[in-house]
């Protein structure tokens, strides 16, 4: 069977095939998922949201001019939906979140004696949803969704530059707290 | 010679250094274990997220979505005929009372209009025979009658529609809790 593009699948729920858009929610739903689940630390919002989002994309299909790729357009959906969410838990999201210039301490969440019971692959799961919002964000899209650095800039709304250096920032964390602990054997 | 910093470091991994840049890298990786030790750790960090398995919603999410998709077009279009048909039934019952009255009022003047000699008294006469019979129709026990029934109707119909809302409130609330 041949594999519609988003575009098709689209233009047929425009014409009124609205079951179509299902193909659009199974291409797409773990992928958002992901990135919700990260950002909001609980995976109830994360579903309740993802939920949201496709209700939303759905209505505004026909705002959807196809000037960038559907996906870039859907992510930017979620990304805007989950800070608005993280806004209504009224969570420090603007002051985590704004400024590439931030830090944050991942080593600090941790004592040596929980190193010492954990996996790298454990760790750094576990790691990222320790990260700021944001962060664990870029991770996810960069890693997990495969999206390109300029993807990344235009659903988050920041410059190329921003994330890359946010994108370093992030694995240089976790880079850190592998090598603080034992796990280091694993590296040589 | 540039300085191996972090940055140069995730740009190497990254493909983003120049030609001349990555040869120096690659001397400064040779020459250095401590910095050979952070590269093997910034890869082993970069490796482990690129093996990072996507998570998964509930296996109904897709099913209980579209569900609610469908629920919520066709809850609008519901709501949209049942007023239409409401609006239908008094525009007409409207049209019966104003039929009615224009019978009444034609064959109470039947016998003027033909004796009339000009076409404008005709419909002076024709206007104000109408004029009479609306009166009559809605003065005293007649307007309570009528009064009576539209109420009816506007508090039939109110009663359904709510009705109405209220059943499409719970579905799109049992859609929504996935």
């Amino acid at each position: 069977m041949r594999h519609l593009s988003d575009q098709e699948i689209i233009d047929s729920v425009r014409k009124g095939n609205s079951s179509d858009y299902s193909i659009i929610v199974n291409r797409y739903k773990n992928k958002a998922f992901s990135i919700l689940k990260r950002m909001l630390k609980n995976q109830f919002d994360a579903e309740e949201v993802l939920q949201d989002c496709f209700l939303k994309a759905y209505r505004s299909l026909n705002a959807f001019k196809g000037d960038s790729k559907f996906s870039t357009w859907f992510y930017r959906i979620v990304y805007n939906s989950a800070l608005t969410k993280l806004t209504s838990q009224k969570r420090r999201t603007e002051s985590e979140m704004t400024s590439v210039e931030d830090h944050f301490n991942l080593e600090s969440e941790y004592n040596s004696y929980e190193f010492e019971k954990k996996d790298v692959k454990e760790l750094i799961h576990e790691t990222i949803s320790k990260l700021p919002e944001k962060y664990s964000a870029i991770i996810t899209m960069f890693y997990l969704n495969e999206m390109t650095i300029d993807e990344i800039s235009q659903v988050m709304g920041i410059t190329i530059s921003n994330v890359k250096v946010m994108l370093h920032r992030s694995r240089n964390a976790l880079r850190d707290l592998i090598l603080r602990t034992n796990l280091t054997e694993e590296i040589i | 010679m540039i300085q191996i910093t972090d940055e140069i470091l995730n740009r190497y991994l990254d493909g983003d250094l120049n030609f001349e840049e990555v040869k120096q890298v690659r001397s400064a990786l040779a020459n250095s274990d401590e910095l050979q030790k952070k590269f093997s750790a910034l890869k082993l960090v970069h490796d482990r997220l690129s093996a990072y398995k996507e998570d998964e919603v509930s296996p109904d999410f897709t099913n209980k979505l579209m569900k609610q998709i469908v629920t919520r077009s066709i809850v609008p279009k519901q709501q949209k005929y049942f007023i239409a048909s409401i609006v239908t039934f008094i525009a007409l019952l409207c049209l019966v009372i104003f039929g009615f009255s224009i019978s009444a009022m034609i064959s109470a003047t039947s016998s003027a209009t033909s004796n009339s000699q000009t076409v404008f008294d005709a419909v002076a006469s024709l206007s104000e025979g109408l004029v009479r019979t609306l009166q009559q129709l809605f003065s005293g026990a007649r307007l309570s009658i009528i009064g009576s029934i539209f109420s009816l109707i506007i508090l039939i119909s109110g009663y359904f529609f709510f009705e109405m809302q209220k059943r499409a409130k719970a579905h799109l609330s049992n859609g929504q809790r996935l």
